[in-house]
Formats: structure tokens, sequence, C-alpha cells
């Protein structure tokens, strides 16, 4: 069998994917630490500040990155559900579960600190615009996933239930990405950043995000490994390996 | 070095920043943990019930 092939089929037992959980969700935090520490760094002692907005504009080097995992996450979970769904994988399932409350958490930031932003810029906390009303609707959304997993207590009927609710939500992704375009009246400013095309921040200012934006991925990586793993353990409490893990007859981080 | 303007907005986004992934750290491993611990107990239940039924009380 193809070693690659092999080593999925593998992570599908629940011991090995303890093993492989317990081993790497640490090198996720700690790189994502890294990196991210560096990106706050030159955030707040590197870049200038803006003509414009003063020291103010430094928010954004975590508004940002938090925002564009608030989407990805919610787009990975979908994802993540989907298969749970048709191919009934459990891992998948179990990996679905465990994005809601980290994606809930980068939205819950996207939030708060957009709010802080908007106080002094545009002198208010909070305005009903399309770009801010879809992101508090995605939090809810994450909310109600999270809800309803821990609503039932058969753990396979909850993850499926909460998968549903998980796909439907997906929609919402795009109206989020593109609701500055389509709203005419909007307070959120439009697309800064671009990946493909010319972006409107000036190059000096581009490399705390870029940092950044690749230290909350190795983040979500170590978190996504870690409630995994929890959830994981929750599942099997029952069984052998689990009384031997606890017991420490067998140890973990191994695989 | 020149001061920070607004720089109280500043440490408030960041420091919610902190907290949340603080938290995001801290809620898994506290979860693993709890799981561990109530399956030691378990165990550790019921291999008291099995020495108890191998040597009944007179």
């Amino acid at each position: 069998m193809n070693p690659v092939l092999r080593w999925f089929h593998q992570l599908g037992s629940p011991p090995y994917f303890d093993r492989f959980a317990a081993r790497w969700a640490p090198w996720g935090y700690g790189l994502g630490l890294l990196v991210m520490g560096v990106g706050i760094y030159l955030a707040l002692f590197s870049v200038p500040p803006d003509y414009q907005q003063g020291d103010s504009f430094r928010i954004l080097y975590i508004h940002v990155p938090a925002a564009w995992m608030s989407l990805l996450v919610y787009v990975l979970m979908a994802l993540y559900a989907a298969i749970a769904l048709i191919w009934r994988i459990k891992l998948c399932e179990i990996l679905a579960m465990a994005c809601a409350p980290i994606g809930a958490a980068f939205t819950l930031i996207t939030l708060a600190t957009g709010s802080i932003w908007g106080k002094p810029m545009w002198g208010t906390w909070w305005d009903w615009d399309p770009r801010l009303t879809t992101q508090l609707i995605l939090f809810f959304m994450y909310l109600g996933v999270i809800g309803l997993y821990h609503a039932i207590d058969d753990r396979r009927a909850a993850a499926r239930v909460a998968s549903l609710l998980a796909i439907v939500g997906v929609a919402l992704v795009p109206v989020i990405r593109y609701s500055v375009v389509w709203w005419d009246n909007t307070l959120h400013q439009g697309q800064t950043v671009s990946v493909f095309g010319e972006s409107k921040l000036h190059a000096s200012m581009l490399p705390p995000l870029v940092w950044m934006v690749i230290g909350t991925k190795f983040w979500f990586a170590g978190s996504l490994l870690a409630r995994a793993r929890a959830d994981n353990l929750y599942r099997e409490a029952g069984k052998e390996w689990v009384r031997k893990l606890a017991t420490g007859k067998q140890r973990s981080g191994s695989a | 070095m020149p001061e920070m303007t607004y720089a109280g907005y500043v440490l408030a986004a960041y420091l919610v920043f902190a907290v949340v992934m603080l938290w995001d750290f801290v809620a898994p491993r506290i979860r693993t943990r709890q799981i561990l611990r109530a399956a030691r107990l378990l165990a550790a239940r019921r291999a008291a019930a099995a020495a108890q039924s191998e040597f009944p009380p007179q």
C-alpha cells in the first residue's frame, strides 16, 4: 500500500491519532507563538505609524489575520463536516467539531479588535454595517455548532446534526467576503491586501502581516490537534488504551 | 522613541488577542487532563471492585 495512504488509514485509529496529536500539537503552538511573536514585535516597534490613522492601524495586524482565519476555519469545518457525513469518517467528525471553538475564538478577536479600532477611527464601537453584521452572524453560527454538538449525549448523532449546520452556514462565507463590494453604503473599508493583485498597503507595512498570517496558521494546527485529541479521548474514555494512558502504562506522543 | 498615539486602544486590542489565545491554549489542556483523571479514577474503582470480588470480606 502507498505509505501516504497507509498513514491516512492509520490516522483513523483513535490510539494512533492520540499519539500523533500529542506529539505534534506542541509544535503547532510553539511555531505559532514564535512566528506571531516576530509579527507582533514588527507590528508594534518596526513599522512606521500611518499618516492618517497614527498608531491605531497597528490593531489591524491582529484584526486582519484573525478575520481571515475566522473564514478559513469555517470553510475547513464545513469540509470536514461534509466528509464526515458522506463517508462516515469519525476522525473528520472530531476535526470538524474541534474547528468550531477555534473559529469562534478568531471571530471574537475580529469583532473585538475591529470594535476597538472603530471607536477612535469611526467614532463608534459598533455599526450595523454589512461586513460587521455578517461577521457577527458567523460568530453565532460557530456558537450554534458548538451548542448543538454539546446538546445531544450521543456524540456521533450530535456531530451529524452540528455538521449539517456547519455545511448550511458555509453560504455565509462569500457573503462576508464580498459584503464590502455588494453593498455600496458600507462603513467598512474595501479590500486592502490582495494575494494575487496589487495591494493598497505600502510594502513597508506588509511584513508583520505576513508573519501574523503564517503564525495564526501554525497556531490553528496546534489548537486543532489539541482539541481533537481531547474529544477523541472523551469518546474513547472506556477503552483499554485510554486506561493505560491514564494510568501511565502507555506513553503519549510516540507516533 | 516617539510616544504612541491611541496607545490605550492598541494595548486593549493586543490584550484581547492575548487573552483569547491563552484561553485557546489552556482549554483543551484542562479538558484532556479532566478526561485522563476520570479514566484513572474509573480504573482504580474497577481494580478495587475486582480485588473485593476475589477476596470477599469475611
